[in-house]
């Protein structure tokens, strides 16, 4: 007479990973219950020290084929350029690929500004896949669309024949922004901070401060279609596109 | 486990505890350090067991920080984090049950717990997180709960400090549960 949300809830009880099943409503509706309590439980709560380090050798390993971590000084519009080449060089197998394979969106895509050229060229892509928001044609000049890949959302945008993406979240603490399109700017729905369509920072009510502009993200025309640079993981489905 | 003294000081380094938002990691170390704890709670209170809770926090991590520059700052990392955080969990979840059990609010609590609510802020929230589940509960469906999830004992045990049989500590259990998500409100009826 064992239900399988029985099992499921064991599991949990025993500390063991619970395994998949066809739930129904009410299944999930306990299964919640029951992972909010475990959760609680006063043993629950840091990592194992073993599973701390073994993911930070993982990373370790990841970080050191991926690439020598430059060190570079502030300055966002700098950043925001180096990290396009840096990532630029990351997906093709080589910078010569990138540029065969269309990279015709930003002057410093195909320009000579690469620092260090040797370094990057040797630079694998391990995680990052270029990732269609929308089709070129769709994007007019002077458009904007949002994009959400999962692990990455924020807005394209075409301006004086550039195609431009930032990220989405705010800089303040990570709320995902709202296009004003009336307004040509970005705002923040949790303490109303505002950005311009190219990321710097507008306003920030009730806070002295001013926030950093949003990230850039790498972004290219390939094949009629606008791509940006984004993690890859199962999460990331190709269907996810949808910009609104 | 650790010995909860070390409180204040995730896993490293005597600079951690007052990073600003717009301050800058030093690189991946620093990034982890100050993260992996954050995360692995975080998916832990959303999954509840420790084998996925590591499994998703690698994944979190492993995403992340390649693509990540770590010239951007403190807020923006975190954002980041949370974000890949909020994707690896739906695919979790739709790779095992199908349906959303658990999500990320990348703009609400798991925000605020996220980058930075205090410990005793963190604690008392899930406290009382737990007393409003268990408040609507009656009696004896609130002890079983409260033996089995926070208190540890196994069924035999609760069924022993409950004068019940196994067989009705079971039955117990599952329909408390039942009541605790909402779904059955007449309560005890035997």
């Amino acid at each position: 007479m064992k239900r399988p949300i029985d099992r499921y809830v064991d599991s949990l009880l025993r500390r063991r990973r619970p395994k998949g099943f066809a739930p129904t409503e009410d299944d999930l509706a306990v299964a919640r219950t029951a992972i909010d309590l475990v959760a609680a439980a006063p043993d629950a709560q840091r990592p194992r020290e073993a599973f701390v380090e073994e993911l930070r050798h993982r990373i370790a390993e990841q970080q050191n084929a991926a690439e020598p971590p430059p060190p570079l000084p502030a300055g966002h519009r700098a950043r925001g350029r180096r990290r396009f080449l840096a990532a630029t060089a990351l997906t093709a197998t080589g910078v010569a690929a990138g540029l065969a394979g269309g990279v015709a969106v930003d002057s410093a895509a195909s320009g000579p500004a690469s620092p260090n050229p040797d370094t990057e060229a040797d630079l694998k892509a391990t995680v990052g896949t270029w990732q269609t928001v929308v089709a070129a044609a769709d994007l007019p000049e002077g458009a904007v669309k949002e994009f959400d890949l999962g692990a990455v959302s924020g807005f394209v945008q075409r301006v004086s024949g550039r195609v431009q993406a930032v990220s989405g979240a705010c800089t303040h603490q990570g709320c995902r922004l709202n296009l004003d399109s009336a307004h040509r700017q970005l705002a923040c729905p949790c303490h109303g901070a505002t950005f311009t369509l190219a990321g710097a920072p507008l306003t920030h009510p009730h806070n002295p401060h001013p926030l950093p502009a949003l990230p850039r993200l790498p972004v290219r025309i390939d094949q009629g279609r606008i791509q940006v640079y984004a993690p890859a993981s199962g999460a990331l489905r190709p269907g996810n596109q949808d910009p609104t | 486990m650790p010995a909860a003294a070390r409180r204040e000081d995730p896993a490293d380094g005597p600079e951690q505890p007052s990073l600003l938002p717009t301050a800058a990691y030093s690189g991946w170390e620093a990034i982890y350090a100050d993260n992996i704890e954050r995360i692995y709670r975080l998916m832990y209170s959303k999954v509840g067991n420790r084998h996925d809770a590591e499994d998703l926090t690698s994944q979190v991590f492993l995403t992340a920080l390649g693509p990540l520059r770590t010239t951007a700052s403190v807020g923006e990392v975190r954002a980041y984090l949370l974000a890949t955080a909020r994707t690896v969990l739906a695919a979790h979840w739709r790779a095992t049950l199908g349906h959303q059990v658990t999500v990320i609010d990348v703009a609400g609590v798991d925000l605020e717990d996220f980058t930075g609510a205090a410990e005793p802020e963190r604690a008392g929230r899930a406290a009382r997180r737990i007393a409003s589940i268990l408040s609507g509960l009656p009696e004896r469906q609130r002890a079983v709960l409260t033996l089995r999830f926070l208190r540890g004992y196994s069924v035999k045990a609760a069924a022993a400090e409950l004068g019940v049989s196994v067989a009705n500590a079971k039955v117990l259990q599952h329909r408390a549960l039942r009541t605790a998500a909402g779904l059955d409100q007449e309560g005890e009826a035997s």
